[in-house]
């Protein structure tokens, strides 16, 4: 399965926009886990997933060719 | 009304005598008057909005000046609020504006924002936005949100039910705060100046379009806009079940705001604590700015591992029991202190100059 993965602010630092083809995942919490894994630095951050561009609440499952973004909170002034 | 002062914005279609009368009768608060908040005053000033309170404790300083374009070179020191007014009063003598030199707490938000219709959020750090979004949302006000990091921006309004009936705050995005130092702020992280002035001006035109009824404002829609790039990325929004807001003003005033660490990761102090710990045997303080930044301090006594060389710190083993970072203000040396505990846990004690180098300079050896 084929995940486009955009990732914004602090995030982008460390996990750069990137077509991900990832195979026995099936929905977002299992995207996080593994994201989480494969950029560990963003274990330690707050954010946001949105699915095709729609922000989601609780877990939901993805198919291929979604687009999953990844939003952390902004503070500055 | 002068309308000559508006005739270029009153000759556009769909706007008119009648958007220029809600404009006069409006009232909206913006809160920080620093690099969101200025360009946002300018166009809600000129704009004709009726009633602006501005809120901001803060002063005047050099390095406000590049992006907080109110301000001039001999307003340093000055109270941003009271340089601000006299410009917008300069620019529009034709609106009220109500100066507030306070600093927004749990205990007075209330009472400032009740009066308004539309607030803005211009501020500077999530403690302040929080209490905002609460309080916005308990007196269901709503609240163009607006904040910036580094070269993106992130721009949405709350509490206006959509026409599915949904009403979203920022608690739907994010329901707790980020601890100190999760996230930077822009004196830790930087911000080009123009940045702020593009957000700033979306969110009065944002307000604008709320009052006027003109257009397809930003409700429900998080917009994140980056300057690099010139992409700007909008998310649908939707309410989140996984927190709860205060339904009463007893309890909004009861609500927690100290969303610092867990005391036991390391402590945060101030200058006569570092002292007081620095006197003890085995004491180690590290000084983890990078290389460049001023005022360098005196190596023997701080020793200099910039965040940037953190890693290969933190692979060697340290001898020291009581450990303390610092940096410029007292941000990064949080994360910093929070790695160094993931290692050592509680076998070393692990502290953070509150506030850092820029506010305790005197304190330290030069």
């Amino acid at each position: 399965m084929e995940i486009e993965i955009i990732s914004f602010g602090k995030i982008a630092e460390f996990m750069a926009n990137q077509r991900l083809t990832v195979d026995g995942i099936k929905t977002t919490a299992q995207l996080k886990d593994f994201l989480e894994q494969e950029f560990p630095p963003l274990a330690g951050i707050k954010y946001k997933l949105a699915l095709n561009k729609t922000i989601i609440q609780e877990t939901v499952e993805l198919k291929s060719g979604d687009t999953v973004a990844i939003m952390p909170p902004f503070s500055g002034g | 009304m002068a309308s000559e002062r508006y005739h270029r914005q009153l000759i556009l279609k769909g706007f008119g005598e009648e958007a220029q009368l809600k404009l006069a009768s409006a009232k909206v608060l913006v809160i920080g008057v620093g690099g969101l908040g200025c360009p946002a005053l300018q166009y809600l000033a000129a704009a004709g909005i009726g009633h602006l309170g501005l809120v901001d404790d803060d002063t005047v300083a050099l390095s406000n000046l590049h992006r907080q374009v109110l301000y001039t070179t001999t307003d340093i020191g000055k109270l941003k609020v009271e340089v601000a007014a006299e410009r917008l009063v300069e620019m529009n003598p034709e609106i009220e504006i109500i100066t507030y030199p306070t600093y927004i707490q749990r205990n007075n938000i209330l009472n400032l924002i009740q009066d308004y219709h539309i607030v803005l959020d211009g501020t500077d750090n999530f403690e302040t936005r929080y209490i905002i979004n609460d309080a916005c949302a308990l007196l269901n006000i709503p609240l163009v949100f607006a904040a910036v990091d580094g070269y993106e921006g992130q721009l949405a309004i709350f509490n206006i039910k959509d026409d599915n009936g949904i009403c979203t705050n920022y608690r739907d995005l994010f329901p707790i705060p980020p601890k100190k130092g999760e996230i930077p702020n822009c004196a830790e992280n930087g911000v080009l100046g123009v940045l702020p002035g593009i957000i700033g001006s979306l969110a009065a035109a944002e307000v604008i379009k709320l009052i006027t009824e003109i257009g397809k404002p930003l409700i429900n829609r998080l917009l994140h806009y980056n300057i690099l790039t010139l992409q700007q990325y909008e998310l649908n929004m939707s309410s989140g079940s996984d927190y709860t807001l205060p339904h009463t003003v007893a309890d909004f005033l009861k609500m927690e705001d100290n969303n610092s660490c867990e005391i036991d990761s390391y402590l945060e102090i101030d200058a006569t604590q570092l002292k007081q710990i620095q006197q003890k045997p085995s004491t180690l303080i590290i000084d983890v700015r990078e290389e460049f930044e001023v005022p360098l301090l005196n190596p023997d006594l701080y020793k200099k591992i910039p965040m940037s060389k953190l890693d290969e710190f933190l692979a060697q083993e340290v001898t020291a029991y009581h450990v303390i970072f610092i940096c410029q203000h007292g941000i990064r040396s949080i994360t910093a202190a929070e790695n160094f505990h993931k290692k050592y846990g509680t076998s070393k004690k692990v502290y953070s100059l509150k506030g850092g180098i820029a506010k305790w300079r005197n304190h330290l050896t030069i």
